[in-house]
């Protein structure tokens, strides 16, 4: 099994982060966070022709998660503590967001 | 009446179940909000979710402050800043339960649409006025805008984050184990349903993270 998730992909949307089904599950959330219904239908089919019906619904049930946690933090204004800062620069350089990172 | 009848049969129990709950929870009376004003504030964040016209994120939608609040955090998070915040009329409590109500429905609108659902209708509001529940206890934060249940710090910022009102705090995490994980199944990096790995999870998290633009 694969554990490992390519960062750039994420940055980036480009590629499969070295997934199985990787480049599928990544034009489903950006079909999600996106607002053109007939790109959010395809990327559907392609992601059920892929998997499975019940692989897509628990990979929108991620989605959604998500859609729900980043509006916990930006409504409530979450931080990190100091001390985690340096980890996060690291991670945030890979992301390509590192500018955007708060202490 | 809640979520149509028309769903896939393959949507998990518990996840159906979790969607339901919150989607009654809004529909409830809140710690400051009785529960016709928390309708409304969940399907103005409901609507500037899926619009195609949104408007700019300085403009109001309602000269209603918890209505502006519940769009702008429905449609342009990423955008709210403290001093946004400070300056609105309301009180610590107030803005905490909205962000409560708009987490309850957007999650539940979003996989809905995601699937190809029906999306999903506000049960009608239940009467009484709000109910005045909160944390037995609360902290000033160094890690959020607002209070949290005291001792303030000693968990991640999203974990505490609505942890002042215990009945949001409740629903925001029975929805995120069904969607994602509990807290006790995200400490296994191999956890799965059978469906994607984690790290399958976790690619589509990041993915919508960074386009959501949240940095947190």
């Amino acid at each position: 099994m694969n554990l490992t998730v390519d960062l750039q992909t994420i940055a980036s949307g480009q590629g499969d982060a070295g997934l199985p089904h990787g480049s599928e599950l990544v034009a489903f959330a950006e079909a999600i966070a996106g607002y053109d219904e007939h790109r959010l239908t395809q990327a559907r089919r392609d992601l059920v022709c892929a998997t499975s019906h019940a692989f897509m619904i628990d990979a929108a049930a991620v989605a959604a998660n998500f859609e729900m946690m980043t509006r916990v933090a930006d409504g409530t204004g979450a931080k990190f503590e100091t001390k985690a800062h340096e980890a996060r620069t690291a991670l945030g350089h890979q992301l390509g967001i590192s500018e955007r990172l708060q202490v | 009446m809640v979520i149509s009848s028309d769903a896939d049969s393959t949507i998990r129990h518990e996840l159906r179940a979790a969607h339901n709950a919150s989607l009654h929870h809004i529909a409830n009376p809140g710690p400051s909000y009785d529960a016709a004003t928390r309708v409304e504030i969940a399907q103005v964040a409901s609507a500037a979710y899926l619009t195609t016209n949104p408007l700019a994120p300085w403009a109001s939608p309602s000269s209603r402050p918890e209505l502006t609040v519940a769009y702008r955090l429905a449609r342009h998070a990423n955008t709210i800043t403290q001093g946004w915040v400070n300056a609105l009329e309301l009180t610590s409590a107030q803005l905490t339960e909205i962000v409560g109500v708009v987490i309850s429905v957007i999650p539940v609108v979003a996989f809905a649409r995601a699937v190809g659902i029906t999306l999903p209708e506000l049960p009608r509001p239940a009467p009484g006025g709000p109910t005045g529940e909160f944390a037995p206890e609360v902290g000033h934060a160094r890690l959020n805008w607002f209070p949290v249940a005291a001792p303030a710090d000693q968990r991640a910022a999203v974990l505490q984050a609505l942890s002042a009102l215990p009945s949001e705090d409740t629903n925001l995490w029975r929805l995120a184990a069904a969607q994602y994980m509990s807290d006790v199944q995200m400490a296994d990096p191999l956890f799965t349903r059978g469906t994607l790995s984690r790290a399958q999870m976790e690619l589509v998290a990041g993915r919508l993270s960074k386009l959501r633009e949240c940095f947190y």
